[in-house]
């Protein structure tokens, strides 16, 4: 007994003493948090600190020049391409939105009943979410092929289109056709956040209100999404940051064309720092892409912002 | 009356529980068609694929896309490359996860809560397709980039924060008595956490294993800029997409498409394994982080 008290009380000592003196860091401690400080640094932070200084320099991948806020210069005054890849990227987003949020939550609301055969409803819409986004990118490239796709071989037996559609090729479709691959690989992972959230309002509640005689969708309306309203936000919040900053999906499918039609920030970013397929490893301009790669960070902190501020309503329903 | 209005109740349910199956299979149908379009696709000779056509299945199964995307395109040394990168960046994840978790629940300590704030912001702040470029020039400083290890300890470096969340999530739930009581036998902290709580650890540790896994597994990009002018070390999601960019495109049509398969099978089967553990991994980290 004697032994076992003594044992605690060395312990405790031991926790206050390396309290006292260096501020709880002890060997051990130092010695298990070390990965991730390090991986850290070099991971976050290094790349950040990076960046704030590049975007004063002129880099070509050899030799870097100090040209002064030159870069800045040129992206506001000198760069449409840019803008108008910013201008993409909210229309991706936003159309990206419109639909896998509507889906994703009606989904949800409908197997968060008793439905036979939910689970395996559950698992098929995941199913996207667990694959390479850029391999089903390509996947979609080879259905939209104009010539060898077979979408347009279904629609042109079906007698639905006589010609064969230029589905990514075709400025004035490619960024429906961009934003449908989106939406494939988007709404199962809402729909499980959804889902889970919607786990967290008791069935009483329901009950009650069909027993004053609410209908389904009075139910949904007044009850269901009032109260989804704090997971509704973060949901959102996470949907609008994820879209404003894909780019790997649209790099497989269209690398930004027909004619930077389907450029988004990032991609536009990507290409500037190592290139397209076009472009020889000398046209590289580091420097100017990390200077579009900040303005886009604060345009996507701007974006953010101004949401959080807009949906603030949505905590205070609940 | 009563009985009337119940038979309307009746039907018009009926008639809704319809509705609601249509779509349902309508959406399963576009989830699934992709897949499947591959998958058949995989087994039609490159002629047959070239052709088009709107057959989903191929007119006789055959292997040889696969055999010939092994022996010829690469593809094994490629999924090798794929097993090994998602292997090392799962068994860092996990290490370095569960001691942070560990830590940051358990102990206070100076500057915990400046780390842990540094964790969450660099979640959020996005310089997306920035940070690569100077963690590639970084790579070739130290020589890592001739091997899969630079991608390796950037996939953890990215992967972790999520990850530590989800283990410290976790220890809240775990009673503080059995530390006390590790302490009173002798243990030391290390020790406690070795031999006490890891086996403790090990529902959400699976969620983590396989979270760290399939991200791995489903890298592209940083894959891509990484083994640029090495292409022996690539991944199979970069291996199957360089050859879209490739001369030969519709030449090489059923190699991508066996490539394809090949890259998307084994995780689908590891998903339905143990599909519960990434629906849970991924709301715990998102509803409740």
């Amino acid at each position: 007994m004697s032994t076992l008290t003594s044992g605690f009380n060395k312990y405790k000592s031991k926790l206050q003493n390396s309290k006292g003196i260096k501020g709880g860091w002890d060997i051990p401690l130092i010695l298990m948090m070390l990965p991730t400080i390090v991986l850290l640094a070099v991971v976050s932070i290094y790349p950040f600190m990076w960046l704030l200084k590049y975007v004063f320099y002129d880099y070509n991948g050899f030799k870097t020049y100090f040209i002064g806020l030159d870069n800045f210069k040129r992206v506001f005054t000198n760069d449409p391409i840019y803008w108008k890849s910013v201008v993409h990227t909210f229309e991706y987003a936003f159309l990206k939105l419109l639909f896998t949020m509507p889906i994703s939550l009606m989904v949800a609301v409908v197997l968060n009943h008793h439905l036979k055969g939910k689970n395996l409803f559950r698992i098929i819409f995941f199913i996207p979410t667990v694959i390479s986004a850029a391999v089903y990118s390509l996947i979609f490239y080879f259905i939209y092929s104009p010539y060898n796709g077979i979408l347009n071989n279904m629609l042109m037996e079906w007698g639905w289109i006589t010609a064969p559609i230029d589905w990514l090729g075709s400025s004035a479709i490619a960024m429906s056709s961009v934003v449908i691959v989106a939406i494939w690989g988007g709404f199962g992972n809402y729909m499980i956040l959804f889902l889970a959230g919607l786990q967290s309002i008791s069935q009483e509640v329901y009950e009650s209100a069909d027993i004053d005689g609410a209908s389904k969708v009075q139910s949904f309306f007044q009850i269901t999404i009032p109260m989804l309203g704090p997971i509704l936000k973060v949901v959102l919040l996470l949907a609008i940051t994820t879209a404003l900053k894909d780019y790997q999906s649209i790099m497989v499918l269209t690398g930004g064309g027909p004619l930077d039609r389907t450029q988004v920030m990032f991609l536009y970013v990507y290409q500037l720092m190592f290139g397209n397929e076009n472009s020889a490893a000398g046209q590289l301009q580091i420097g100017y892409g990390a200077t579009v790669g900040l303005v886009s960070s604060i345009i996507i902190g701007i974006a953010t912002a101004v949401f959080l501020k807009l949906s603030k309503k949505l905590d205070n329903i609940y | 009356m009563m009985m009337e209005k119940l038979k309307e109740r009746k039907a018009s349910k009926l008639i809704g529980y319809g509705i609601i199956y249509t779509c349902l299979i309508i959406l399963t149908l576009f989830t699934i068609y992709p897949i499947l379009y591959v998958v058949f696709g995989s087994f039609k000779t490159n002629q047959e694929l070239v052709l088009g056509g709107s057959n989903l299945l191929p007119t006789q199964f055959n292997f040889s896309n696969y055999i010939e995307a092994w022996k010829l395109a690469n593809f094994g040394r490629y999924t090798l490359n794929s097993v090994f990168l998602s292997t090392m960046v799962m068994l860092g994840i996990l290490i370095v996860s569960s001691m942070a978790g560990y830590c940051m629940a358990r102990r206070d300590f100076f500057g915990k809560e400046f780390l842990y704030g540094l964790l969450i912001s660099f979640m959020f702040i996005n310089i997306g397709s920035v940070s690569l470029r100077p963690l590639f020039e970084l790579a070739v400083k130290i020589n890592l980039h001739k091997s899969l290890w630079g991608v390796i300890l950037i996939c953890i470096g990215m992967g972790q924060a999520t990850n530590i969340f989800l283990v410290r999530g976790y220890m809240a739930s775990v009673p503080k008595e059995l530390d006390e009581a590790a302490a009173i036998d002798g243990c030391g902290f290390f020790q406690t956490f070795y031999i006490i709580i890891l086996p403790v650890l090990k529902p959400i540790l699976a969620t983590v294993a396989l979270l760290s896994f399939r991200g791995a597994w489903n890298e592209y990009i940083l894959a891509q800029v990484f083994t640029m002018s090495n292409p022996a070390m690539r991944p199979l999601t970069a291996g199957v997409i360089a050859l879209k960019s490739t001369g030969d495109g519709a030449a090489a049509w059923n190699i991508m498409f066996a490539g394809s398969a090949m890259s998307i099978i084994p995780i689908l089967v590891i998903y339905l394994l143990a599909s519960k553990y990434f629906m849970t991994g991924l709301t715990e980290g998102a509803v409740k982080g």
